[in-house]
Order: structure tokens, then sequence, then C-alpha cells
């Protein structure tokens, strides 16, 4: 079981998409419904049929655009605003205009959004400035939906093969990847023209207050190796000292979904029971304020939902308890917790790269195009912010559908066979020794320095010391660590990732010297907002000598203006509020 | 260094009685994210070899036979 | 050596079929999952036929198997699992007939509207809905006064999706209807009315017993166009329940019903704080003069979400 077996084997194609959950689905659905004659491969570390975020579904929809409710005007402004201003609109707004598009496709495939009586989407009203909920009542058909689609295409899927590394030509163009089987640590070289990367958020890197590895709030799958790969093969990724902080459920982890309770009433509170966020958007900003409560004598903060009346709780209980996280219920009855008494503890997560939620990722146009030729990504780990579900299944379709076309143009680029070699050499190292450090205590330590460390608020001293212990656990981990068979070559494959990511989230962490998103990347040392010297993105890549290296890039000229009054709605709402 | 063995309650149980992975199921194995079930050669049933458990619950939402309950590991519970 | 396909090979029907005349009925069922897995739409005629096996579980196995597939086959093939003798079976086809989208799978499930059985009349007429077909209307509508309420339910929904206005009587009368469950569907399924026929039997069932009755009532009239809806949620505004007079007020706002000011201010001191956050919105949404005293004596509101609106609400209306 799991045992090792050497053996390589190569195929071509012309598309290769690395990540089966909810992008590269899409991805490669809509390449190969536009092209059916290319030969498209998806790509998964685990099986398709329940890989990814949305493993067991999704409870709604949070920024679906849909006419009649908002507009994509509306709708990449208040994207703009929610990320300081750091934002490059053209991809967002792109999003914004295909997105009602993807959930008629997807109502198709037999997705179930909440309709009225009518059939029509019953779109929840959240704030007056725009209204993007639409719940997902039967969310849990997601992924099998999805997976029916991929089989009828006759998709070529290959399970269990987690890719490592990418390869690139002599001219800098993508030429494909390597991976290995997680079940017997066999190599398969992918030959490929394009490439598209959907392998999801970096969600193992910092430590859950459990302890517990796994206990993350994103799928613990999702280990950061898009970002890592695309480091890798020098691709620029983009501000990713905004980090991943998002409430949960004390303990259990997982999203307590104030957003699905909002439309029903629920809300989250502070021991007195009151609501205390400012903030209009889920931002930096609004985590800030989570934080603050959290530390302040009204912490810590609960999900209330005591008001509401029996029917209504009833409602949302099925909708939490059975969609996304559905162990939800059953950490519920263990703890004697009932919405209808009491109210839930809520905490933040850990800290984690994931657009989803935020705004750090391989740095992507509105192509769904990397900053290496034929490169691309989409979903949590590309760096549209504010993705979400919907943003993953519509960026993937536009990656899709432009990788097809950009196929046609070119040939395969040359591989490097000495790469290859070199890569096999350093996947199978630890399968070599006979002793050592096992992959999971390499990974303990890694994300413990992490939360020690890297946790906002951000302090440049602490950040420059966790540099030099990841740099002693990466020398324990090259030289030291050992895998005893494939499933444990697969861990010490993702220690390698998140140890990367670590070191990624240290170095563009104290690149920038000022504080902004909010909580996400708040420097204790440099409090202050510095628009006249940081109002750019930040593009993180590997130089030609191999070392990490950042540069600022300028914020592309807005396609939708922001009135300078908007731009500080929050602040003035504060400094009012106070007086 | 030679490795410890340390003793871990896993999250996910698996009613033998019920699993038919000796009749050639596999949907709990094939549906984990973490890949960490696998199939007893000793038994032939489905059983959870490796404490990462995300408990997610696709084993237990579509194993056919109802034979498997995942638990909310003890560590968070 | 074989070629090596590192992909995922979806087994050939003819060869799972063999497995279908194994004595064991677990094997059988692995082999109904791998049909399902197969995608194979020739596999619809296997899963039928093997609808005759003695073991429960085998049935049922295929039921849930046949929602991996479309059309009028896989539907004439659920209408046989939906009558199986076990219950469970039933079920189970029932959620996967709810599945279908192909439009022409409809042609089998008319039908059974007809069916002796509530269970299966009910079932029907769900997924008969989401085929949206025209010709379930004249069935659909016979079945309003079907003696099981699930079966009118089910029925005001299918009649609903259609949106026809020939149908707006028919939906009307089911705010009659003595189950609150049937009301509370026909209620909302009205909202597609807008020439505002239907805005005074939405008026009528504001006083209706079932206070989530009342509650879609208020959140659908302001759906359909019309001068009577005003009054008729003012008066709402005296509910029991917050809940519904919660709904009133963002009818109300919609409509923009300046006379009811008066009526939505003393909401804004109500110990509910969602009760106090619609209340500003709306005010917002009328965006009347007459509403600054009201809003601006509770800008200290303690929770941020009631001062967040009524700042709001008073920005809309200096921009009027």
């Amino acid at each position: 079981m799991d045992e090792i077996t050497e053996g390589t084997s190569q195929v071509d194609c012309d598309i290769l998409v690395i990540g089966g959950g909810t992008a590269g689905p899409m991805a490669a659905y809509r390449a190969k419904k536009k092209n059916p004659n290319a030969k498209v491969i998806l790509l998964e570390k685990a099986n398709v049929k329940r890989s990814g975020a949305i493993s067991m579904g999704m409870d709604g929809l949070n920024n679906a655009v849909i006419p009649g409710h908002s507009t994509p005007e509306q709708y990449v402004k208040e994207i703009t605003v929610a990320n300081d201003g750091i934002v490059d609109q053209a991809a967002v707004y792109k999003y914004a205009q295909n997105c009602y598009e993807i959930i008629q496709e997807l109502d198709g495939f037999g997705i179930r959004f909440q309709k009225d009586e009518n059939g029509d989407f019953d779109v929840k009203k959240v704030h007056h400035i725009g209204t993007y909920v639409l719940p997902m009542p039967n969310g849990d058909t997601v992924k099998k939906a999805l997976y029916r689609q991929l089989k009828r295409a006759r998709l070529l899927i290959s399970n269990r093969y987690m890719a490592t590394r990418l390869l690139t030509g002599k001219d800098g163009r993508i030429a494909g990847a390597i991976a290995v089987n997680t079940r017997n640590a066999e190599f398969l070289v992918v030959r490929a023209k394009a490439v598209i990367l959907c392998m999801g958020a970096a969600g193992r890197l910092g430590l859950p207050t459990s302890g517990y590895l796994f206990g993350t709030y994103e799928n613990a799958a999702n280990s950061g190796d898009g970002y890592a790969m695309a480091y890798h093969a020098g691709a620029g990724l983009a501000n990713l000292e905004c980090f991943q902080i998002n409430p949960l459920i004390k303990d259990y982890n997982g999203p307590a979904c104030a957003y699905v309770a909002g439309p029903f009433g629920g809300y989250t509170a502070n021991n007195e029971g009151m609501r205390f966020i400012e903030c209009d958007y889920w931002s930096g900003q609004m985590m800030q304020e989570f934080y603050n409560e959290l530390q302040s004598g009204k912490g810590p903060v609960f999900l209330k939902l005591n008001h509401l009346a029996d029917e209504t709780i009833g409602e949302i209980e099925t909708i939490l308890h059975e969609v996304e996280r559905p162990t939800r219920g059953r950490f519920q009855v263990n703890r004697n917790n009932d919405y209808r008494h009491g109210m839930i503890e809520m905490h933040i997560s850990e800290i984690g790269f994931c657009s989803g939620h935020s705004a750090s990722g391989v740095y992507v146009d509105d192509n769904a195009c990397t900053t290496v030729q034929g490169l691309y990504a989409a979903g949590d780990m590309a760096s549209v912010p504010h993705n979400y579900m919907l943003g993953a299944f519509t960026n993937g379709a536009v990656a899709g559908e432009h990788a097809i076309d950009y196929v046609n143009e070119v040939d395969f680029a040359d591989i490097d066979e000495d790469f290859i070699a070199a890569e096999k050499e350093r996947v199978l190292a630890p399968t070599k020794r006979d002793d050592g450090i096992p992959p999971n205590q390499v990974e303990y330590k890694t994300r413990r320095l992490v939360n020690d460390y890297l946790q906002p608020p951000k302090v440049t001293r602490k950040m420059q010391l966790a540099q030099d212990r990841f740099a002693e656990t990466r020398a324990v981990m090259e030289n030291e660590m050992v895998a005893r068979n494939a499933h444990e070559l697969m861990r010490s494959l993702e220690v390698s990732s998140i140890l990367d990511c670590a070191d990624m989230a240290a170095f563009a962490s104290l690149f920038r010297t000022e504080s902004r998103w909010g909580l996400y990347h708040n420097r204790a040392d440099f409090p202050e907002r510095d628009n006249e010297n940081w109002f750019c993105h930040s593009i993180l890549s590997k130089d030609d000598a191999g070392q990490m290296t950042i540069k600022k890039k300028d914020v592309d000229p807005y396609i939708i203006p922001i009135e300078d009054e908007e731009k500080d709605a929050y602040d003035k709402q504060r400094i009012k509020a106070q007086a | 260094m030679p490795l410890a063995q340390q003793p871990s309650s896993v999250p996910v149980v698996v009613d033998e009685g019920k699993c038919i992975a000796d009749k050639g199921c596999t949907v709990c194995v094939d549906v984990c994210p973490l890949d960490v079930l696998r199939i007893s050669d000793a038994t032939g049933k489905a059983f959870m070899k490796y404490d990462e458990c995300w408990y997610c619950m696709p084993c237990e939402a579509d194993c056919p036979t109802g034979a498997v309950t995942v638990n909310i590991p003890f560590l968070l519970r | 050596m074989s070629a090596f396909e590192p992909f995922e090979q979806f087994d050939e029907v003819d060869d799972i079929i063999e497995r279908l005349e194994d004595p064991d009925p677990g094997t059988r069922r692995v082999a109904i999952m791998d049909l399902a897995d197969s995608a194979d739409p020739a596999a619809v005629a296997h899963l039928k036929k093997a609808l005759a096996d003695d073991a429960r579980e085998v049935r049922l196995q295929i039921a849930l198997a046949l929602g991996e597939f479309d059309g009028p086959d896989a539907a004439e093939a659920l209408l046989i699992a939906l009558t199986d003798s076990d219950s469970g079976v039933a079920q189970a086809a029932a959620d996967s007939m709810a599945e279908l989208k192909d439009p022409a799978s409809a042609d089998p499930i008319l039908p059974f509207v007809g069916h002796d059985s509530a269970f299966v009349r009910a079932a029907a007429l769900r997924a008969l809905r989401e085929l949206k077909r025209p010709e379930s209307l004249k069935p659909a509508l016979d079945a309003l006064s079907d003696p099981e309420a699930s079966v009118r339910s089910e029925a005001v929904s299918v009649v609903g999706y259609l949106k026809t206005e020939d149908a707006l009587p028919a939906l009307m009368s089911m705010l009659k209807d003595a189950d609150a469950g049937v009301r509370r569907t026909a209620a909302g399924a009205l909202g597609f009315s807008v020439t505002g026929a239907a805005a005074d039997t939405l008026a009528q069932a504001l006083s209706d017993t079932d206070w989530q009755v009342r509650e879609v009532a208020a959140e659908t009239l302001c759906k359909v166009k019309s001068a009577t809806a005003i009054p008729a949620l003012m008066q709402a505004l005296t509910d029991d329940y917050w809940q519904v007079r919660q709904k009133a007020i963002r009818s109300l706002g919609k409509l923009g019903a300046v006379e009811a000011i008066d009526d939505i201010a003393p909401s804004l001191d109500h110990d509910i704080s969602n009760l106090r956050k619609e209340a500003a919105a709306a005010m917002g949404e009328i965006a009347s003069p007459k509403a600054v005293p009201a809003l601006e004596a509770h800008l200290d509101d303690p929770d941020p979400d009631v001062r967040k609106n009524i700042r709001w609400a008073l920005g809309q209306i200096r921009a009027e």
C-alpha cells in the first residue's frame, strides 16, 4: 500500500489544467467546448469528484452581479474601495460582466440557486450599495453536477497526480509540467503548449489555534503548491503581504457564514449582543475591526441568531449544516450549542494566501495570463481580488477560452531533460533516506513559526527572525526529511510549498513599509497608510540568479473612476461614529 | 533516530458490517481530498489510515451503504 | 508492456452489465455505481431493466444513478422507480427526477400528475416545475384542487414558474387554501403579476392567520405595481410580528411611499436593530425631506449598521 515504484511516463497535450476544484474544471470544460478537437488534460492531486474548496458544495454566492440587482460598474467600485484602491480594474470588470452568464450556465448544469416562486433568481439584499448574495439551497450538488459535465465532455482527467514543478523552454515560454503520483510515486511528464494553474489557496500556511495541522479554514489539500510552482517558473506574484484572514467558528475553524445569516437578520455581535462592524465591505478593514473587538473588553465575538423566529433559525440551520462544511452541525451538537438560545463563539482564522477572500495571488491580467508566456492562473491563487467561488468559475472560463486560441498559434516549447532529471532527484530525495525528520514535524514547525512571527500586527524584527528560522528549517527539509511511502512523499512536497509560501509572505511583508488593507497588512512599526510611496502593487518573483526579488508596479489607470469621497468612505464613517 | 508511533484517535469510523469495499466499492477512498482512507488488505474493508482529516464529509455523504461516519477530530471538538 | 494511460477510464457499459448478473447484491450495486460513472447514455436502458432486481439496495442505487442522466428515457426509468414498493427507492427516484433539465423529459412525466398516489403526483409536479413546459399548465391547474396539500403546493409552484397571466385567478384563489404552506407558496407566486390584478389578494393575505404567509405577502407586494399596495402595507406596520413589519417597511421603501414616513418612524425605536436598520434604509429609498427630523434624532443609535443606514438615508435625501 502506497509503496514507491520508480517510473516515468510522458504525455503531450494542447492545454494542461492543473487543479480540479472550481476554476480548473471550468477552464478545461470551456477550452474543450470551444475546440472539441483539442487535447485538454485536467490534472488533480486528489480526485476531481470531490476536490477543492467546494468539495461539499457552497451555501451561496456572495458576489453575484445580476442585472436588475447590481451593475458591473457598482461592483468594480466596491472591490476597488474594499482593496484600498490597489486594484487593476480590467480583470474585475471582466469578471463582473461575465459572471451572470456563468451563473446561467451553472444553473443549466443542474446546480441550484435560490429562486423565488416564479423561478427567478432570488437575490438577497445585504447592503444598499449593491445586492450580491444569491443563496444555493442545494449547493451540495455543485461538484457532482460539474463532474457530470466533465464526463459528458469526455475530458481527460488524471486524478492523484501532484504537479511539482512547471517546465519552461529556453525562450521562457511554458513547456509543460512534471507531476508525481500520490499513491506510487511514479512520475508523469506532461508537455503542453499552455498550462492553466487552478491550484487553490495557500491554506496550510498558518497553524490553526487547535494545533491540528489539517483543521484549517481552507481545504487542507490546498497547501499553496500553485504559488510555489508559479514562483519557481519565474512568474510574478502580486501583493502577497495582503494576507487572508477570515472570521470563523472558534475551534471548528470553518466559516460561520454571517453572510448567509445576514439576509435572514443574523449578524456578528460582541459579548453584549451588539453589532460592532463599521465597515461596509468584506475587507481587511472589517477584519481589523473584528480583531480589535476580540482583543477588547467587549470580546470575544459571536454569531447572533437568537433574536430570530424559530422558523427562520430552522432555515438558516438547514443551510449551514448541510452545505459547504456540513460537520458544522455536528460540532455545535458536541458543544451543546443551539442558535435559538446562546450565541456562537467566533474567532479569526490562521493566515493564508487566497485571492478568493483577499487579494494576494499569482499576477494575472484580464485574460488570466501570468507574466510567463503560455501560463495562466485562475481561482483562489490568481490575483483578481475577492473572487470567491463564482470568480473561480468565471475566471477559469476566461483562462480556458483564451488559452485554447493561444495554443493554435504556438508549438511545443523545448523541454530541458536535465531539469527533469534534477527535479526527479529533488522530489525523491526524502524517499532515499532511512532516517530523519518526518514531513509532519517539519510542517508543524514551519507553521508554528508563521504564527509566531508573521501573524499581524506585523513587526519588522520578528519577520526578520522568521526568515532566519525558515532558512534553518529549509536546511532540515532539504537534507534530513524522510518519507517512507508515496503518501508521505506527497506530504513532504506540500511542506516544500508551505515553506516557499512562508518565505514569500515574510519577504513581501517586509517590502511594503506602510500599513494597508486593515489587519491583512497591519505593520506595527509602520502604522500609517502611505499613498505617496505605496499606492502600487508589489510584485514578487524569482530572479535569474534564483533569488527572491520584489518590485513596485503601478496600479493600472481606473476604468471606473472612484471619487475621493468614496475612497475614504470608511474612515469618514468611523470618525463620525466616534464624534 | 528511530521514529515513534504516537496514538491518535481517528475521526473517520467505518462500520465494517455495512462496508462493501470487498465487493469492489472504492467510493470513500476516491472522494477523500486528503487521501487518508484505504482498503485493508486484511479485512477488505475501508479504514482511516492517516490522521489528516479536514472533517469535510464526502466519504460519509457518498458512501452508498451509510457505513462511514465523520466525527470532529478531538483536538477541535 | 501496455501503453500507460494516466487518465480516468470510464468502463465500457457492456463490460459493466455482466456484473449485474452477479448473485451478490453488493457486487450488483457497485456495478450500478460504475454505470452511473460511465456517463454513457446507453447505460439508461440497462438501469431501467435492472429495476426488476429483488434487492432494495440495488434498486435504491439505480434511482440515485439515474440522476446522472437526462432526457425522456431517464425520466421513464425514474417513473418506474417512483412507484417502487420501497419508500426509500421511491424517494430517491423523486429526488433524481427533480434534477432533470431536458424539457423533453416532461413528456413521460405529464400523465403521472393524475396518478393514484399523492406522493407520485407531488414528485411529478416537482420535476415539471424546473422543466417549464407550457403543457404542464393544464394538469397543474387541475392539481390545485388536489386533496393533498403537498400536491397543491407543488402545483402552485409549477403555475408560478410558468408566469401565465391567465392563471392568475386560479393562483389567487389558492390564498384561501386550508394549508399555510400552500398559501405561502401562492403568495410568492403572485409576484410576476405586473398588472396589479393580484394586489388586492396579496393585501388580504396581510391579515392571514399565519405570520409567514403575511411575511411573504408583504415582501411580494412591492413587485406588483398597484396603488392599493401602499395603504395595505401601512396597515401591516402594526403586525404582531416584527418580521412582517420589516418586510412591509422594505416594500414601502421600494414603492417610494412618502405617505408612510410617519408610520415607519416609530420602528426607529424598536428593540430589534434589524427593524431599525430597515426603517432607516426605507426612508433613504423614499428620500423625502419629511423624514429628516426622525432620522437625525437617531444618528447616535447604538448599532453601527443602523447608524450607517441613517447616514446613507440622509445623504439620499440631500441628493434629491
